[in-house]
């Protein structure tokens, strides 16, 4: 009883800390502002595609128009929110945590702090819990910000859509606190904050910027080698039916299903290729809280699993392939998609806490 | 209240602490002296529980420090050299907030705040801590070391950045305290600090705890040592004789012989006088001027060294 109340003392103190700070109000600040924007041209947006849509319901008759039989998600509203979240969001984390532990180590109060009758894991789990505090109260308002936008436009979200909100919430925190907790860990580590605040800023970028990087064509080109080239034949082919069409673009399709013995192997190839190429970026994104955060936002987001890969073949023909699975995504099949990346999402935080909490069981106090 | 026993320190195998042992009775305020690097700071982090010492044990009020923190230190008021607060909270919100890890509730932090601040001067004082100089920072150190009415107050350095009032405050406290039968811990390299307030010290030299006892028992002791001497001003109205004794070390006549400054190895004034008053000399003055602080504590030091 009495280690919960110095637990919750503790938090409590973290979390007025937080919330008085300036530098957490500032970020917090552009937070709201970015959600804001975000909501009202994510709404626009949605407008705009539900108008679409209306229209392309009132001319159904025609059966060649099946394509844009889809109705817009609600949920893309967020999508422009998510793109803003991920930076911003994983910036509000740092500045929450890069300096819990070194300010006091400078400041000379955690030897005071630690003088008093609390446990070190007390200590450390009670900031944690102030910060993952102060960043819910954060993400709650900008939620409830969020879904007024939504309110004062018109739209009303069902409840398999307020769900997804939530779990757009959910991730949206877990991003956050991802990027928190690895700024609490350096400021365990390192002795002075400004040291701690570079090597997290190092850390982000590393995991934003450079893991993403690693799905582009030259890394892939030397992981999984090259992508299949075009057999010449079915260029030439492809050629001649551009020239015989009218008007600048021209979408040619091909038949699969076709007797054409090259085009099959090179669609096999190729799309053994892209498989491949999708489970390594997959897989390289798990390593990145910023791009598991995109990934489940975009099946979120887009209520669609399916990954489209288009070849350019030049002169204004291309090819399309589908990479997993086809189709509306819902429920079940969203959070299937999503698992590994919530998992990773969820790793994230907890091993970094945990390298934290391990480091300040061990701190030095001298 | 305090045991400390085989107290052992070890940073990357160098001995920081070594094999330490001493006692401290209860209302005792004990003075820890030592030069820098001796040791003081490393014995009294042991001693709040801060680090683990590598081999042996302290013990406040019969429990190890080591093993059973928590308890110990609800009965320690410990204030550290630098000490630090939180300097976005004022002086009574840094107070209430250790209170409650003291398990006080909001009430009682709010009545002991009353009592303490006004003790330690900084009653009325709202501003945050992050605008305290560094006096009233150490001013509030001590009032947060007194916050859970402790059996234990343990003071790094506490006069370090303190102006002569807040010296003279600080005694005072220090010696209601002792009064109180609590019992006080003062580190210091300051000898005449020490000496003002404690009632017993400790001498640490590289770690080891080379004399323990009152200043008086020190420097006792240190006047048996063959080395040792004491100086012996004596003022005659006649001129005087050669003073002659077997622990004179040497002799200097001044003023015609009115006046003699003699170096002896213990306090032979009763002899000095005796012989005087047998040649029929008139004496006008007859002063020993004994074992000063800073010649005990250098005497062990370098003893120790």
């Amino acid at each position: 009883m009495m280690a919960q109340s110095r637990l919750i003392t503790i938090a409590q103190k973290e979390l007025f800390d937080h919330l008085r700070s300036r530098k957490f109000l500032l970020i917090f600040g552009i937070l709201l502002v970015v959600a804001i924007v975000g909501m009202i041209g994510g709404v626009t947006e949605y407008n705009k595609n539900l108008d679409s849509y209306n229209k392309h319901q009132s001319t159904i008759a025609s059966p060649l128009s099946s394509s844009m039989a889809e109705k817009p998600s609600i949920l893309s509203v967020f999508s422009s929110v998510a793109t803003y979240l991920v930076f911003v969001g994983g910036i509000l984390g740092i500045a929450m945590g890069f300096d819990l532990v070194s300010k006091e180590k400078e400041s000379k109060s955690l030897k005071i702090l630690l003088s008093h009758p609390v446990y070190r894991d007390e200590v450390i789990n009670g900031k944690a819990l102030g910060g993952i505090a102060a960043l819910g109260c954060a993400l709650a308002v900008v939620l409830v910000i969020a879904l007024a936008t939504l309110l004062v436009y018109g739209i009303v979200p069902d409840g398999g859509e307020v769900v997804l909100i939530g779990i757009f919430a959910i991730v949206s925190f877990l991003l956050i606190f991802s990027y928190f907790a690895i700024a609490l860990f350096m400021s365990t580590v390192m002795d002075e904050s400004g040291s701690a605040l570079i090597y997290t800023i190092i850390v982000f970028i590393l995991l934003s910027v450079l893991v993403p990087t690693l799905a582009n064509d030259t890394v892939m080109e030397y992981a999984i080698g090259s992508q299949p080239e075009i057999p010449q034949e079915l260029i030439d082919q492809m050629q001649r039916s551009a020239n015989t069409s009218e008007g600048s673009a021209v979408s040619v399709t091909f038949s699969t299903k076709g007797n054409n013995g090259a085009w099959d192997e090179f669609n096999k190839r190729t799309q053994a290729y892209w498989e491949k190429r999708q489970m390594v970026e997959d897989t390289s994104a798990l390593f990145s809280p910023s791009m598991n955060y995109q990934a489940i936002c975009a099946v979120i987001t887009a209520g669609n699993t399916e990954k489209n890969i288009v070849i350019s073949t030049g002169n204004n023909a291309a090819t399309a392939f589908s990479v997993g699975s086809e189709g509306d995504a819902h429920g079940e099949e969203i959070l299937g998609r999503i698992v590994a990346n919530l998992v990773a999402l969820l790793l994230f935080p907890a091993v970094f806490f945990g390298l934290a909490y391990l480091r300040f069981l061990r701190l030095d106090v001298r | 209240m305090i045991q400390l026993e085989h107290l052992t320190k070890e940073y990357n195998g160098v001995r920081a602490v070594d094999d330490l042992n001493a006692g401290i009775p209860d209302g005792e305020i004990f003075g820890l002296l030592g030069p820098n690097g001796a040791g003081k700071s490393t014995t009294i982090l042991m001693l709040t529980g801060l680090i683990e010492p590598t081999a042996g044990r302290c013990l406040v009020g019969g429990l190890d420090v080591a093993r059973d923190p928590i308890t110990v230190k609800q009965q320690i008021g410990y204030m550290p050299e630098d000490v630090g607060f939180y300097a976005t909270l004022n002086a009574e919100e840094n107070l209430t907030y250790f209170g409650k890890l003291y398990g006080m509730d909001g009430t009682a932090c709010k009545k002991r705040c009353s009592e303490l601040l006004p003790l330690v001067g900084l009653d009325g004082v709202t501003k945050d801590v992050g605008g305290f100089s560094k006096g009233m920072r150490q001013r509030l150190g001590i009032a947060k070391a007194l916050l859970n009415d402790p059996a234990v107050i343990i003071l790094d350095e506490p006069t370090a950045n303190l102006d002569p009032q807040g010296v003279a405050d600080y005694r005072r406290i220090i010696r209601g305290v002792a009064r109180e039968g609590k019992t006080v811990v003062v580190s210091s390299h300051i000898l005449e600090e020490v000496s003002k307030v404690s009632t017993m010290v400790g001498i640490l030299s590289r770690g080891k705890l080379v004399a323990q006892g009152s200043w008086r028992d020190l420097a006792k002791d240190l006047s048996r040592k063959p080395d040792a001497h004491v100086t012996i001003l004596v003022e005659t109205q006649d001129p005087m004789p050669d003073i002659s004794h077997q622990n004179i070390i040497s002799v200097d006549y001044e003023r015609d012989r009115h006046c003699a400054v003699i170096v002896a190895r213990s306090d032979i004034r009763d002899e000095i006088a005796g012989q005087l008053a047998q040649g029929g000399i008139r004496l006008h003055g007859l002063s020993c001027e004994g074992i000063s602080l800073e010649e005990t504590f250098l005497s062990y030091y370098q003893t120790a060294g």
